[in-house]
C-alpha cells in the first residue's frame, strides 16, 4: 500500500495506491502513476519517501514506493 | 521565544471540533470533513489561480475550511520535515540552509515570509537584494509551502536560484495563507 499526498488549498488529499495482485489494485496504481505524471508535466515537483526522509525525486513511478508527495511549482515574486 | 512562536503560528489552527480531528484509518493525517467540498479530489495544477486575491484560498472559503487547511498542513508539513527539523523550526522560529552554490551563503526559510539571505563576513551577496520572494503558483497554507521549500532549496537550488525575486524589504509571502 502506497499513497500520494496531494498539497492543495485543502492542506492535503490523499491518494493511495494497493499493490496486491488484482485488477483492482492494478487500477489503483495506474490511477497513481497517471496523477504523478500529470503533475509532472505541469511543472510540479515530486518527492519521494526514502528511509524515512522526502526527497525531490525525479524517477519513475515506483509501486513499491511508501509515500508520494506533489510539490508546487514556484515563481518569484 | 519557541512558545510565542508557535502560538502564533499555530494557536488560530487549533479551534476546530472533534469531528475535524477524526484520521483516515490508515495514512495518520486526518480525512477532510465528510460531506464537503473538500471531500473531493482537487488537483491545483489544473486551474489557474492568477485572479485569487493574495494570501487567500478562493471565494467560498469559510473560516472553518482555513483552519481544517492549516491543520491539514501543519500534519504533512511535520511529516516532510521530519520530527528533528520540526522541534527546530518550534524552537528557532526557522530554518537555516547553507548554499551548495555559493559558499558562505545561508538561505533562512520563516514560514510565510521571504527567503532571507545570510553571508558570512567578507562574502558578498549573490543578489543585489537580501529577501527573495518565492512563491507557490498555487495557494497553500504556509506550513505546507514552507515544508515544500526547504524541500526545493536543499535538494535543488538550481531551481530556486532560477526563480528568485530579489527584494530589499521581508513581507508576507502573496501565494500562502
Amino acid at each position: 500500500m502506497g499513497r500520494i499526498i496531494v498539497a492543495n488549498r485543502r492542506g492535503h488529499q490523499v491518494v493511495d495506491w494497493n499493490t496486491t495482485d488484482t485488477e483492482e489494485a492494478r487500477q489503483t496504481i495506474q490511477e497513481a502513476e497517471r496523477i504523478l505524471d500529470e503533475a509532472r508535466a505541469a511543472g510540479c515537483a515530486i518527492s519521494k519517501k526514502v528511509d524515512g526522509v522526502h526527497v525531490l525525486d525525479h524517477g519513475r513511478f515506483d509501486p513499491a514506493a511508501e509515500e508520494y508527495q506533489i510539490i508546487a511549482p514556484i515563481a518569484g515574486g | 521565544m519557541a512558545g510565542s512562536f508557535w502560538r502564533r503560528i499555530l494557536g488560530a489552527w487549533r479551534c476546530f471540533s472533534p469531528a475535524e480531528t477524526r484520521p483516515l484509518a490508515d495514512s495518520g493525517l486526518a480525512a477532510p470533513p465528510a460531506g464537503s467540498d473538500d471531500a473531493r479530489l482537487e488537483l491545483p495544477w489544473r486551474h489557474s489561480w492568477e485572479h485569487l486575491p493574495k494570501r487567500t484560498a478562493g471565494f467560498g472559503f469559510t473560516h472553518r475550511d482555513y483552519r481544517s487547511a492549516r491543520r491539514r498542513a501543519e500534519e504533512v508539513a511535520r511529516l516532510t520535515l521530519g520530527d528533528d527539523l520540526w522541534r527546530r523550526l518550534g524552537r528557532d522560529g526557522h530554518l537555516d540552509l547553507p548554499s551548495r552554490r555559493y559558499l558562505g551563503v545561508t538561505y533562512r526559510l520563516r514560514v510565510g515570509l521571504r527567503i532571507e539571505v545570510l553571508t558570512a563576513p567578507g562574502v558578498a551577496l549573490p543578489w543585489r537584494h537580501p529577501f527573495l520572494c518565492i512563491n507557490p503558483t498555487y495557494p497553500l497554507p504556509e506550513l505546507e509551502f514552507f515544508a515544500q521549500l526547504y524541500l526545493y532549496v536543499r535538494d535543488n537550488e538550481d531551481e530556486v536560484i532560477r526563480v528568485a525575486a530579489p527584494q530589499p524589504w521581508d513581507q508576507p509571502l502573496g501565494r500562502t495563507f
